[in-house]
């Protein structure tokens, strides 16, 4: 059927003045795909969907969302009470902005089983490089929207989890308090930060979405990636991306859908994960709640930052954290790439995910003397990997790789 | 591909699809529903007004929706008046658009005199050409209004805009470039003395 669209006099008219139908055919139905992709290759696709859902629920929540902190009487304010609006008159509201909280944790959930696939199969080995870095860097685009994101509903957490991550600029040598000044457009967190967020929670998505299209575009320039990690070049071990892997993607979505309707329809708050029960009180400058933390997804970055007894050591660490990420194809030296033939690695990288969990829990709890001791060794194993790497392939005996089908 | 499954291939991919619409579908219609006027704005939707504060023969515009509406105290002269003119109306029975008409106009007389009771007037105060004010000129004849108003003048608006005239009943006069009667709006009696708008 799309053949025959593609076929249509029309088609052709257009193409000749844009390539549109010779650049569907080449990146949408003809891309030679890996036959041995596993559903672990399906994350991408329903992240792309995710992105859309956040986007479209985002721009309709825009169209009833107030930015202002004026005070309308007993604690709460213009933008509290706007999301309150929407949640009980506006039509289908409670739907939407439901869609957009769960939506937002799913995005994150969706994207570390993305990076995790990407880690395990060594998807970051070259030619793939680039393709990491940008993805690297997407996710922490991805970070930035969600801080954006959250102060605007003016919550408890909105507003002291934004005071705290904007104090972390102060510790930047010389211009760390001009430079907090001048994220939050005032002495502290308050309306003009409010304004401004929301500008820029608006505008990251879209910047996002742009730079997804980097992403596929160095994705298939490579071509993808496949869970032995040996590259498929014959004729005989790839298939067209339509229609094995545009179906076998939609059926991913699709259960994804189902999951994702779960939360929204019967269980929004996610358990006060989604949707944490400290923010559904307004927002009070003199008084921060008691256990604060920041939502599930930022937890072992947010453990990364305290687990180091100094602002600045902290800081460092995060910002290390991450550069570590980006060197990781030139961190890691050996030349097989799939952790399923690689007996050290795969220990290392199982626990490298341990650890991140570990970090997330210890992140989501108060500092007390053991979850510190508990995060400080999560911590360790973390950094450790990184620089465990390098050397790994000099006393690695890789598993026999095995032959590319239809060779 | 084996072209003995084509039929079952086509049939999959077409109730496939065609499942994919339908979803597309129902999801669509929250999005639509949520920029439909909110529970808030619809409670905004009447206004109660007292009639005793009206002495007869006085006019007041009041707003309801963000609209300017006319409700006007008739007296025994204005309601007589305007049951004898229909050679100069356009619509006299109020029948050409269904925004002239309606629900409470259950009889002849209601219709003509367009309120559920003679003696108060509540009337759309836009001017169905391009949505002025009309201004309130309610004595008959030129004595009080000079050249603005024809010399057969019955008593009415005039909107000043693009010189359309309105009757008492606010029924648009022949000649005027506004095409309809003002519109008709739902209200009721509370009780003898206050109408709900809305």
């Amino acid at each position: 059927m799309i053949e025959r669209m593609l076929n249509t006099r029309l088609a052709g008219w257009i193409d000749e003045r844009t390539n549109a139908v010779s650049f569907i055919r080449y990146h949408l139905i003809d891309y030679p795909t890996p036959k041995s992709l596993n559903y672990w290759w399906a994350f991408g696709s329903i992240a792309l969907v995710i992105l859309i859902i956040q986007i479209v629920t985002g721009l309709f929540l825009a169209m009833n969302y107030k930015a202002s902190t004026v005070a309308t009487g007993g604690g709460f304010t213009v933008a509290f009470d706007s999301v309150e609006r929407i949640m009980r008159d506006v039509n289908y509201g409670w739907l939407i902005r439901y869609m957009h909280a769960v939506g937002a944790s799913s995005f994150f959930f969706v994207i570390y089983l993305h990076m995790a696939r990407g880690i395990y199969y060594g998807s970051y080995k070259g030619p793939r490089e680039v393709l990491w870095l940008i993805g690297v860097a997407l996710f922490l685009i991805m970070q930035s929207t969600v801080f954006f994101g959250y102060l605007l509903p003016w919550g408890q957490l909105s507003y002291w989890g934004a005071t705290v991550i904007t104090n972390i600029f102060g510790a930047t040598p010389v211009i760390g308090p001009w430079l907090t000044e001048l994220v939050r457009g005032g002495f502290s967190v308050g309306d003009p930060t409010l304004t401004r967020f929301f500008a820029l929670h608006f505008l990251f998505p879209l910047v996002l979405f742009a730079i997804v299209i980097l992403h596929v575009l160095a994705l298939h320039k490579t071509h993808s990636n496949n869970p032995t990690g040996v590259e498929q070049k014959s004729k005989k071990s790839v298939i067209p991306f339509h229609p094995y892997y545009t179906v076998k993607d939609l059926f991913g979505i699709g259960v994804f859908l189902i999951i994702f309707a779960y939360f929204v329809f019967y269980n929004p708050t996610g358990f006060g994960y989604f949707m944490e029960t400290d923010n559904f009180s307004p927002a009070n400058p003199l008084h921060t709640p008691g256990d604060i933390s920041p939502v599930w997804y930022l937890t072992p970055w947010y453990e990364i930052l305290r687990m180091i007894p100094s602002k600045t050591g902290g800081i460092l660490a995060l910002n290390l954290a991450f550069i570590l990420l980006f060197l990781l194809p030139w961190l890691d030296r050996s030349p097989v790439r799939a952790a399923t033939y690689r007996p050290v690695f795969r220990q290392m990288v199982w626990l490298f995910f341990v650890a991140i969990l570990v970090m997330g829990y210890c992140g989501h709890h108060p500092v007390t003397p053991v979850y510190n001791l508990i995060g400080r060794i999560a911590g360790g194993v973390y950094f450790g990997f990184f620089l465990l790497l390098p050397f790994v392939h000099k006393f690695e005996n890789p598993k026999p790789l095995p032959e590319e089908e239809g060779a | 591909m084996d072209d003995k499954d084509k039929g079952r291939r086509d049939f999959l991919y077409t109730v496939a699809t065609g499942m994919g619409v339908a979803g597309a579908a129902t999801a669509a219609v929250p999005f639509v529903r949520s920029m439909q006027p909110a529970a808030d704005t619809m409670a905004a939707s009447t206004t109660e007004f007292d009639l005793a504060s009206l002495s007869p023969g006085e006019l007041k515009v009041i707003e309801w929706r963000g609209q300017p509406v006319f409700v006007l105290h008739r007296t025994p002269e204005m309601i007589k008046e305007i049951r004898g003119h229909n050679q100069m109306l356009k619509d006299p029975q109020s029948r050409a658009i269904p925004e002239v008409q309606a629900v409470w106009m259950k009889s002849e007389a209601q219709r003509i005199d367009r309120s559920i009771r003679p003696e108060y007037l509540v009337i759309s105060a836009v001017c169905t050409h391009l949505g002025c004010v009309p201004t309130f000129k309610p004595t008959p004849g030129q004595k009080d209004w000079g050249n603005s108003v024809p010399s057969d003048w019955p008593g009415g608006w005039h909107c000043e805009c693009h010189g359309s005239y309105y009757d008492l009943s606010g029924r648009v006069i022949k000649g005027s470039p506004a095409p309809y009667n003002l519109h008709a709006i739902p209200y009721k009696y509370l009780h003898d003395a206050t109408v709900l708008i809305g």
